[in-house]
């Protein structure tokens, strides 16, 4: 390969990689959030993502009602939904026994639920695009060609990364967020709720998720399957270390690059074991991840 | 009841005496399996093949997740090793039945402990993070590694030999099916009651506590590791000698779920109950098969339900249930 | 049997041990007091490895520590209790005690993969009966009452058949006649039983019955050293421990 071709994929895969990785980095956002107040991997954020997509297919397939209504609509049923969970099923798992793997089952468990309704309603049949916004009408950087969907891509999820940025940094509910991570019992003396804390961190995740899902839905081909996005917002949080908020954006773009990359220079087959090679690298090298502190010996 | 007796009558999870009222059964268990063939057609005996190798599947899954506590979402992918490890021995090697199964868990168990040195450098959420990207990564290698695997049009296995005699059909394979399978119960059975199952059980309630009674808790959960991904390529192998062809479609993350389904539902930590969740919930996915958006809400909710009120599973219920009956 | 030298370990900014020097003799009951933060509890994942020293030396039986991990201090012949109980909650009373003598049952195969390995259940269930929990050995440790549980824990430690016992905090959260129990053991366990003992204590009543000696820590730094008379009577400690007295109130 010459290097001027060189030059041109490298470009190409770097601006491309901006464009996903931009959705990973929300997703990994979303996971990470969850992940510090909870202590929960949540394993079915990729069905969430999905079944905000699909809401919002659902409404104007069915009702053909018009974007402005349909996309609060969906977002704010991803919210409830995600509210729902934590409050109604998590917390009764937690009083059931409260070990961390049965934490994580009950995700697992919401994953495939969630899979299995949206395949049932048969919207998932045959697989569909989602209607933009945005003209995909092609637009030049250097020599990278990217899209003015793209470009609204990226500037949406900036602009959602900073608004959480500023909410988790300026605001008592961000500051209650920020102390039940640290910890709990502290928190719960200082008169944080708990609860509702709980309960704000699930549908602000759910928010973020359901953000990311609508502004990737017009590029994909949406399938229930599509929630498999996760695995590489699960890399992107594990590589910016999993408990750091600006670790996942991090890896969300360093994830979405590197595929790009890989895609382009080795093959589009390959793309799949991207996380899994990102993943095993940074447990190699380095296991707290880029941003992530020090794992913490348990107290004694 | 004053509070002394009240924590007497506390049963921890193992307990001796309730073995000894299950012995009767259980070998008046063994041998109507034994007889399966004689009474029924194949597709009866086909689905006790399957059933057995799920027993398989969920007893090494439950060495790794409830004896030892460490979160593994990789077991497909070591199911999948065992097929392919047990199909080319026989296929390229020429190797006889026992050599192939030996071959499949073998395998497996080697790749089990690289993973899992690698994978336990972090807490366990990393673990099952890590442990999901291998499970992903393995079947991408099953679908593209044509030359070897037959990528995603499978791969036709020639039937096995045993002591020079073919295995045929779902039959003929059944004997060896059940033996193997019930050789890996008594196994099982062994490991837990013994050191290594004790400090499995150690590290999975407190790994600072088993450090400071000297075990060594990184290599206790290697092992762990290592021994679940036994048993994953050996039921691979049992598959393989009553298949005719691998499709490695099923061998991603849907089946690892359907294992930790059935361990969970028969009651994380015990041995019976790998038992009885792999049987009840084999059949249960094996009704459903052909409804596949259904099987997968039948599997989220009864994960969820069992979370929210049955969280230790139906081993518990049920050994209270005999118990209960002996007394009267 | 222990020697601390210079003992320093910094936690980012944080001094919480500072320059601690200590000997604990053979067949001696040392505690070691102070208000809370004082670094005591420090001091001990120092010696039970669960902490790296920043600097400083520490000699175990005569051996020097610092390239061993924790799980190389039981089959030397220490054992160590915790704080806030670190039992084996799910698993029952006796397989706890059990896996505490997992050192001595690495024999043979049998001994392996016995359920109850021949060399050590007898050892195993004298213990039981020592600590008064024979009756309860198939209960869940967790659904024991605090007291038993802390009473487990020694046990459990002892199944090591230790030389040197590490007992943090022992008799917080028990009542008058159960630290009476605990009182007469470890003295038992010294005097019949030739054991070490470094203890950690907020419990002045039993520090002062059964020590022979005691070191007092504030800040991270020993401020006084003595038997338990003349500890007492240290102007450096009584102004320490009504120092705290009074923040509190």
């Amino acid at each position: 390969m010459d290097s001027e071709v060189l030059f041109l994929f490298l470009q190409q895969g770097i601006a491309s990689g901006i464009v996903s990785g931009s959705v990973y980095a929300l997703l990994a956002l979303a996971i990470v959030m969850i992940f510090k107040t909870s202590e929960v991997p949540n394993f079915a954020q990729g069905e969430v993502f999905m079944v905000a997509a699909y809401a919002a297919l659902f409404l104007i397939v069915f009702y053909g009602l018009p974007m402005w209504v349909v996309i609060p609509a969906a977002l704010l049923f991803t919210v409830a939904g995600m509210m729902l969970f934590e409050a109604g099923i998590l917390r009764r798992v937690k009083k059931a026994l409260g070990e961390p793997v049965n934490l994580v089952i009950a995700t697992l468990g919401l994953s495939f639920l969630l899979r299995g309704l949206v395949r049932q309603t048969g919207l998932g049949d045959t697989p569909r695009s989602f209607p933009s916004l945005v003209s995909t009408d092609p637009v030049q950087i250097g020599q990278a060609m990217l899209t003015r969907l793209d470009l609204a891509i990226v500037g949406t999820a900036v602009a959602v990364m900073a608004a959480v940025f500023l909410l988790f940094n300026f605001t008592r509910a961000g500051r209650a967020m920020r102390a039940l991570g640290m910890n709990p019992k502290a928190a719960a003396l200082v008169g944080i709720d708990i609860r509702r804390t709980h309960a704000f961190v699930w549908g602000l995740s759910g928010l973020v998720s359901a953000i990311s899902a609508l502004l990737i839905a017009p590029k994909i081909l949406m399938t229930p399957e599509m929630g498999h996005v996760a695995i590489l917002a699960f890399a992107a949080a594990i590589v910016g270390g999993f408990n750091s908020l600006p670790g996942a954006v991090l890896g969300g773009f360093i994830i979405g690059i590197a595929e790009n990359l890989v895609g382009l220079f080795v093959s589009a087959s390959a793309i799949v074991v991207t996380p899994f090679l990102a993943i095993m690298a940074v447990l190699v090298l380095r296991p707290q991840g880029l941003l992530g502190g020090r794992p913490q010996m348990r107290k004694v | 009841m004053p509070p002394q007796q009240a924590v007497a009558a506390l049963p921890a999870r193992a307990s001796s005496n309730l073995r000894l009222g299950l012995l009767v059964p259980a070998v008046a268990a063994v041998v109507a399996l034994a007889l399966l063939p004689v009474f029924t057609s194949g597709y009866v005996v086909y689905v006790a093949n399957v059933l057995l190798v799920y027993v398989v599947l969920s007893l090494g899954l439950n060495l790794v997740i409830g004896e030892a506590g460490q979160f593994s979402l990789s077991h497909a992918a070591f199911y999948g090793i065992g097929i392919y490890a047990a199909a080319l021995g026989n296929k390229l090697l020429g190797l006889p039945l026992v050599g192939c199964l030996l071959l499949a868990g073998v395998v497996a168990a080697l790749l089990g402990g690289v993973i899992g040195t690698i994978a336990l450098r972090m807490r366990d959420i990393y673990l099952a993070l890590t442990t999901f990207a291998f499970g992903e990564a393995m079947q991408w290698l099953f679908l593209n590694w044509e030359p070897v695997t037959g990528g995603p049009n499978g791969l036709r296995i020639p039937p096995s030999s045993l002591f020079g005699v073919e295995i045929l059909n779902d039959k003929q394979a059944y004997p060896v099916v059940l033996g193997v399978a019930l050789l890996m119960l008594g196994a099982t059975v062994v490991i837990s009651r013994s050191r290594l199952g004790r400090a499995f059980r150690a590290v999975r309630e407190s790994d600072v506590a088993a450090m400071a009674m000297g075990i060594p808790v990184r290599r206790v959960k290697i092992m762990a590791f290592l021994l679940s991904a036994f048993y994953a390529g050996v039921a691979g192998g049992l598959f393989a000698t009553f298949s005719t062809y691998i499709h490695p479609e099923s061998l991603g993350f849907q089946t690892t779920m359907t294992v930790l389904t059935m361990v969970v539902v028969g009651g994380l930590g015990s041995t019976g109950g790998a038992l009885l969740g792999a049987v009840v919930f084999g059949l249960i996915s094996e009704l459903l098969r052909q409804a596949p958006a259904v099987q997968e809400m039948t599997y989220g909710l009864i994960l969820i339900l069992f979370m929210m009120f049955v969280p230790r599973g139906l081993a518990p219920a049920v050994s209270r249930w005999v118990r209960g009956r002996g007394h009267v | 049997m222990i020697e601390v030298e210079n003992l320093t370990l910094r936690f980012g900014g944080l001094v919480a041990v500072n320059d601690l020097s200590l000997v604990v003799r053979p067949r001696t009951i040392h505690a070691l007091i102070g208000p809370n933060g004082a670094g005591k509890s420090t001091t001990f994942n120092c010696i039970s490895r669960l902490y790296r020293p920043t600097s400083g030396r520490i000699r175990v039986l005569g051996r020097d520590v610092s390239g061993l991990r924790p799980q190389d201090l039981a089959p030397l012949g220490v054992a160590r209790t915790f704080q806030n109980l670190e039992l084996f909650g799910g698993l029952s009373v006796l397989e706890n005690v059990l896996i505490g003598a997992h050192v001595h049952c690495g024999g043979g195969l049998r001994e392996r993969l016995a359920a109850r390995p021949p060399a050590v259940i007898g050892h195993v269930e004298h213990l039981l009966e020592r600590v008064g929990l024979a009756e309860f050995r198939h209960a869940q440790a967790s659904a024991l009452d605090f007291g038993r549980q802390k009473m487990l824990e020694l046990a459990r430690a002892l199944a090591i058949r230790p030389r040197i016992l590490l007992l943090d905090e022992p008799a917080a959260g028990l009542r008058n006649r159960e630290i009476g129990a605990l009182d007469r053991l470890l003295n038992e366990l010294v005097e019949r039983d030739g054991l070490t003992v470094l203890l950690v204590e907020h419990v002045m009543q039993l520090v002062m019955a059964i020590s022979h000696r005691v070191t007092v820590m504030n800040f991270g730094a020993r401020i006084a050293e003595g038997t338990p008379a003349e500890v007492r009577r240290d102007p450096l400690v009584v102004e320490a421990y009504l120092g705290q007295e009074a923040a509190h109130a």
